[in-house]
């Protein structure tokens, strides 16, 4: 009779104490597991993002990319850029925001997109992309989102009018004829966001025809060739300029803009942990004191403090073990309804998402249930191990 | 040489009123295959003297020998492994783990002691069949009745044939019939070899042993 067995027949004995421990650590390490996925969900969710547009580099005019200003020279600059011999491709984009107002509908701001690449990124879901020979005929072909298709009821062939208007600048631009040539999904763009996308030429007309210069130049590395190389050139092409890196905008979210979820997943998690010991160490601690006739008992025919200890191990393992592989699909269950609600969150792209699975959370799970369990049966070990059997043989019959 | 020699052997537990004086200078010795059977009132150091014997406790003055070794200097693992293959303990409450059927409270001494799984099972069989219980080798503790566990609780504390069986109120729990089928196990542990000393209020199983001691205020008085 193994240490094992013993403890699986006390388990099995003890059904209604095993039930409320298992679903305690269940529920329990439901919420870790949760915390664990929400640690880093938001950071591999937008690295995923930066990944997916195809670009490895990012050149723009100040620090952190949250705040842009236009690049002066942005178009010798992207020429200069293309001829470096790690470069694959350079997109240029200028982002500002504008009025729109189409027939028979109420005037809305929208974030207006002027890019250098009319094959770009965004995904079509109804009409055709800028490249199209429909939109090149257009002297200001536009993609709009569905939630901006929605607000104007616009569909392909829908026309348009767009008013940029600089913040900070008093302009008096004159609004631009447009003709919607497709509706799209823009990766980094939010749930609810008004946006359109035109080709730079359209947005520098819409600008009053003189040069817009980008505010961001996007930057693919020949495959094979890495990032690092690209940008130590860039840099020297440019040392007024930032250059970036996928992994340092990572890292700037990181710092920025994710300490927040950090913290909270942080302390939400230590204190799982701490519920979950309590609980398992309170219910091994009174299902012992329960049994501390048959231990002493056993102790006085001469079983070791070595298989008790391990027995009482092997009950807390199994009590964790079983409610932590549990705590895995309620975990998960529980991720995806709090992910929707956090999703609805005002400025979060509607391709981010706050929890996302990694193996490392799953190994940090496991360990973390696993110290649990160890730490748990470490007061009850403790409780048997210094139990004076003769005492406690006299008090269970005088009890 | 006695397999059981204590010398004015006493027990005192420190408590916060005051010391408790469990046994005064008690000297006693137990030779391989006798029937000791010790009597007196609740409270007389009875089950102290039991413990001590027993080698779950040790004197707080005097000494014990168990097999000429000295008990007060043997390490709580020592004692654990002579109590294991040298000792065996039938309690009142009986003490089965009720998580485990007959066979399997039988054969948990054995695995301790490390016996093979063959041999263990061998063993429990025979033990289970001495005790008339062959046919409720499967039965859990709770299907069984108070005599029945007694029964169960002899054959595991026999497991690892001990030289010593020491009870304390064996047939406490048990009514007179029930009590006299333990009693009459007693006996045959006894012809087979294996000393007992045994703790009881119960005056007909202290009848059968082949010497009586009594006990008052935590002194041997014959």
């Amino acid at each position: 009779m193994t240490s094992f067995a013993l403890a699986w027949r006390t388990a099995r004995r003890y059904r209604a104490r095993t039930l409320l421990a298992i679903t305690g650590v269940a529920v329990i390490g439901a919420l870790l597991f949760d915390m664990l996925l929400l640690s880093r969900g938001l950071l591999l969710s937008f690295a995923d993002l930066l990944h997916s547009s195809g670009f490895d580099i990012r050149v723009v005019s100040t620090e952190g990319l949250a705040a842009r200003l236009p690049i002066s020279g942005s178009v010798r600059l992207a020429e200069d850029i293309r001829q470096l011999p790690d470069v694959e491709h350079v997109l240029m984009i200028r982002i500002e925001p504008a009025t729109v107002r189409a027939a028979g509908q109420s005037p809305r701001g929208i974030s207006l997109i002027g890019s250098s690449d009319a094959e770009q990124s965004w995904r079509i879901v109804q009409g055709s992309a800028l490249g199209s020979p429909a939109a090149v005929a257009e002297a200001c072909p536009v993609l709009v989102t569905r939630p901006l298709a929605a607000a104007f009821s616009l569909r392909p062939g829908s026309a348009l009018s767009i008013n940029v208007r600089p913040p900070g600048v008093a302009s008096a631009l004159p609004a631009v004829d447009c003709r919607v040539v497709g509706v799209a999904e823009f990766a980094f763009a939010q749930i609810d966001e008004l946006t359109a996308v035109t080709t730079l030429e359209a947005f520098q007309r819409a600008m009053g025809g003189g040069a817009a210069d980008a505010d961001l130049v996007l930057v693919t590395s020949k495959p094979g060739a890495p990032p690092g190389r690209a940008i130590a050139a860039i840099a020297r092409l440019r040392p007024d300029l930032r250059v970036y890196s996928n992994e340092d905008v990572v890292a700037q979210f990181n710092r920025n803009g994710f300490a927040y979820f950090r913290q909270i997943s942080l302390v939400l998690s230590s204190l799982t942990m701490v519920f979950a010991f309590l609980l398992v160490a309170t219910l091994l601690t009174v299902s012992i004191n329960q049994r501390l006739g048959e231990i002493a008992a056993l102790r006085a025919l001469g079983i070791g403090r070595p298989r008790i200890a391990a027995m009482l191990l092997w009950e807390s393992v199994l009590l964790v073990g079983a409610g932590g592989l549990l705590a895995l699909p309620i975990g998960e269950a529980l991720a995806l309804v709090l992910d929707r609600i956090l999703r609805q969150m005002p400025g979060i792209p509607e391709r981010m998402h706050f929890f996302v699975f990694e193996p490392r959370a799953l190994a940090i799970h496991l360990t973390l249930l696993a110290v649990t369990a160890a730490t748990a049966a470490a007061y009850p070990v403790w409780l048997t191990a210094r139990l004076p059997i003769a005492e406690t043989l006299r008090r269970e019959v005088l009890g | 040489m006695p397999l059981v020699d204590a010398r004015d052997v006493s027990r005192v537990f420190p408590m916060p009123a005051g010391p408790v004086v469990a046994l005064r200078n008690v000297s006693l010795a137990v030779d391989a295959g006798e029937y000791v059977a010790i009597t007196g009132p609740s409270g007389c150091g009875k089950s102290t003297l039991l413990h001590l014997v027993g080698c779950v406790d040790t004197p707080s003055s005097g000494s014990l020998l168990f097999d000429r070794r000295d008990i007060a200097r043997l390490s709580e693992a020592e004692r654990g492994r002579l109590r294991l293959t040298r000792i065996g303990f039938v309690f009142q409450r009986f003490f089965l783990l009720p998580m485990l059927s007959a066979a399997e409270n039988v054969e948990l001494p054995q695995a301790e002691a490390g016996a093979s799984a063959g041999e263990r099972r061998a063993r429990t069989l025979e033990l289970l069949e001495y005790v008339g219980l062959a046919d409720r080798a499967d039965h859990l503790p709770s299907q069984l009745s108070g005599g029945e566990m007694q029964r169960v609780a002899v054959a595991r504390a026999l497991a690892n044939r001990p030289a010593l069986l020491v009870a304390d109120e064996p047939t406490g729990e048990l009514d007179d019939e029930t009590g006299e089928q333990v009693a009459a196990l007693f006996d045959r542990v006894n012809a087979s070899g294996t000393a007992v000393l045994v703790v009881t209020h119960n005056p007909a199983l202290a009848a059968r042993a082949s010497r009586r001691l009594a006990m008052k205020s935590g002194r041997l008085v014959e």
